[in-house]
């Protein structure tokens, strides 16, 4: 079985102004993931989540390593996306354990949080 | 199932993607086999320091019965468990003296005229890395890249 471990490395937080926090959340996600090193039955992966409201007026970013384990297959299943469309699910696995952080630091800037599910690739 | 000491000498074949990570990997392996041989000489030395008038006597068990094809101590585990440790150290010397011998050598296979693209299979026999075949065959995977903007939902 895949297993995916999460280290997170760094946080960048900004708010360049005022935003109602009962405002509908409308954060958009900018993943970068690379890779970092890989074995047979190891790969890690560099990641950079950039969560942007559509006027920049607040920001989050958060970067680290992500270390998928498992056959070279389950490897290949976990970075590989179902469709065009669609994350692969490494990348809504480091979302997922990610959010908490994510939404505590949104809750302290007092800007609506970002949603919880990563849904589709934006055009 | 806890285990003790000794048991990540196993026989078998690994894949490495670059002999970068090949030579990090026999690092590991000779620190991991260090660090085993330490603890358990440490258990034995120990009690030699203490016992050590009595000489070998101290570690030879004389409980030992044969089971079925499996030697058994059921009436002295203190001085089994130590037989089989001091066992066990023996066998270690010259799997870590083997090994070391191969990271300190492992210049002159990295100085080989290898393909780039090529990718590499170790084999380990008891521990001991023993063989490496230069595999052509099998190409490194392209290194993993994804840039995307995502949406994100309830």
């Amino acid at each position: 079985m895949l297993e995916v471990a999460v280290l997170l490395e760094r946080i960048d937080a900004t708010k360049t102004e005022k935003i109602n926090e009962n405002s509908p959340s409308n954060f958009n996600l900018n993943v970068s993931l690379s890779e970092k090193t890989r074995s047979a039955e190891a790969l890690v992966l560099n990641f950079q989540l950039d969560l942007t409201t559509p006027q920049s007026t607040a920001k989050i970013t958060l970067a680290g390593n992500a270390t998928l384990k498992g056959t070279k297959d389950e490897i290949q299943g976990g970075i590989t996306a179902p469709d065009d469309n669609r994350p692969p699910q490494v990348l809504i696995t480091i979302y997922e354990r990610l959010y908490g952080t994510v939404y505590l630091i949104a809750s302290a800037m007092k800007v609506p949080p970002p949603l919880p599910n990563l849904l589709k690739k934006a055009p | 199932m806890v285990g003790e000491t000794g048991v990540s000498m196993y026989s078998g074949v690994i894949r490495f993607y670059t002999l970068a990570d090949l030579r990090r990997y026999l690092k590991e392996l000779l620190e991991r086999y260090q660090k085993e041989f330490d603890r358990s000489s440490n258990v034995i030395g120990s009690l030699l320091r203490v016992e050590g008038q009595k000489g070998m006597e101290v570690i030879m068990s004389k409980g030992w019965a044969k089971v079925g094809s499996i030697f058994v101590n059921i009436s002295e585990p203190e001085k089994g468990s130590m037989e089989v440790v001091f066992q066990l150290v023996t066998e270690m010397k010259p799997r870590l003296a083997k090994t070391e011998e191969v990271l300190k050598t492992f210049e002159s296979v990295e100085q080989l005229p290898i393909p780039e693209e090529a990718t590499f299979l170790l084999y380990l026999r008891g521990g001991v890395p023993e063989r490496l075949v230069v595999d052509t065959t099998e190409p490194r995977p392209v290194p993993y890249a994804l840039r995307g903007k995502f949406t994100l939902g309830p």
